[in-house]
């Protein structure tokens, strides 16, 4: 999830009766991120990912 | 009939305005307060029970039903004559393809589009002429209203919440027209999807702002439509290059031009999409330039077969204008069409393939 919807997606959690589901939040926007942007993102994603499914 | 609802107190019709805007239950204006009296009216005309249920919204298994709609439908304005279109609508609006979630919460803004045809037309005295696209009458005005209250009241698309738009556009407080049918020698736009012509019935499509074209100078119908078709080129260009339903608004001066060269609206949507395509290179003219890549050769028609396209007779006896309202997102969404009246645990009509969604 990108940083401007993380609000969405929490509610959306809430109301799909999930409350509180954990999601990895990377930088808006994807769409013209250069490839080191977009690189770095991943990184991020995959750090927070590991962590949610190694907890 | 025993509504199910909360009810409320008020005593004055300000304090009602107040309640109603405090609790986010509007879209900003004034609503008529929805009595038990005016909600079973509208019950009453369509012989629906409270607890008849219209659909379950497919994402959030939502369950919507007749008496939720009735009483969006009095605050919007409605009279029970327009309920039978709200409820049709909203039975289209919750058919798969046209993706109703992804529809009202993405970023794109698009509205609901509602197209009315056949009887029920008189019957509301929403005739399609003089500003068809704006506040024509009072059908369209009240029962295009309706579907953004229900929207934002029992799928919470409210503006930061579910609803995510960017912009949004006008259409978003109501986006209803007529086909002028009294005037139209042309097959309607629900002959077109496959019902008969004295069947009433309502299309819905997530649709873009409308977007104006004017051309006054020719007869020839092949100019009249390039007209059209440019202004969907730039549509692909400026917006999205994603192939769906577009439809055009076709007011009686045009109109009466490509009807005296015998071209029938086939006719029109398979000139269309002959000519409503681009290359992908076009769009480094626009300032796309970094996703063009390896192709610029590769073509992309505004839609995936010439039956996408809406072909609406609608608008003011004068005025060489016409209009393109352009789809949400390509074919991610899907128009809908549905007969008013039948009956709701009937199997839906049958789809012809390209043509009936």
């Amino acid at each position: 999830m990108t940083t401007n919807f993380v609000s969405a997606a929490e509610l959306m959690a809430k109301v799909l009766g999930m409350p509180g589901y954990d999601f990895a939040i990377i930088d808006h926007p994807v769409s013209s991120a250069t490839d080191a942007g977009l690189r770095e993102r991943a990184i991020a994603a995959l750090k927070q990912g590991s962590a949610m499914l190694l907890r | 009939m025993q509504l199910a609802s909360r009810t409320y107190e008020a005593d004055s019709i300000a304090s009602v305005q107040e309640l109603y805007h405090s609790n986010g239950w509007t879209d900003g204006l004034p609503i008529v307060p929805p009595t038990e009296d005016a909600v079973r009216a509208c019950l009453e005309r369509v012989m629906m029970t409270p607890d008849q249920l219209i659909g379950i919204e497919p994402v959030r298994e939502l369950p919507i039903t007749a008496e939720k709609l009735a009483i969006n439908a009095v605050m919007a304005g409605c009279l029970p004559m327009h309920f039978p279109v709200v409820v049709t609508a909203w039975m289209a609006m919750m058919r798969e393809e046209f993706l109703m979630h992804g529809a009202t919460a993405s970023t794109g803004g698009c509205a609901v589009l509602v197209v009315i045809n056949g009887p029920i037309r008189e019957e509301i005295g929403a005739l399609g002429s003089f500003n068809a696209l704006g506040n024509s009458d009072r059908g369209t005005a009240v029962i295009g209203r309706a579907i953004r209250l229900c929207l934002i009241n029992l799928m919470d698309v409210r503006p930061g919440a579910i609803d995510r738009s960017t912009l949004g556009h006008p259409g978003k407080y109501s986006y209803c027209v007529a086909e002028d049918e009294d005037d139209l020698a042309w097959t309607t736009l629900a002959e077109q999807r496959g019902l008969p012509r004295e069947a009433s019935a309502v299309t819905v499509m997530a649709a873009g702002a409308p977007r104006q074209i004017m051309n006054e100078w020719t007869t020839k119908p092949e100019e009249i439509l390039e007209t059209f078709a440019a202004e969907m080129r730039a549509n692909l260009r400026h917006y999205s290059i994603h192939p769906g339903n577009y439809a055009l608004i076709i007011p009686k001066q045009l109109r009466e031009h490509l009807q005296a060269a015998k071209w029938s609206k086939s006719d029109i949507a398979a000139f269309i999409h002959e000519r409503a395509r681009i290359h992908r290179r076009e769009w480094a003219d626009v300032g796309k330039g970094n996703v063009v890549r390896d192709r610029g050769d590769s073509v992309y028609p505004a839609m995936q077969s010439a039956d996408q396209l809406l072909v609406i007779g609608a608008g003011g006896p004068a005025g060489g204008f016409g209009a393109v309202i352009p789809p949400w997102l390509g074919d991610k969404s899907y128009a809908v069409t549905l007969p008013i009246g039948a009956c709701v645990d009937c199997e839906p009509p049958p789809s012809v393939k390209g043509s009936v969604r």
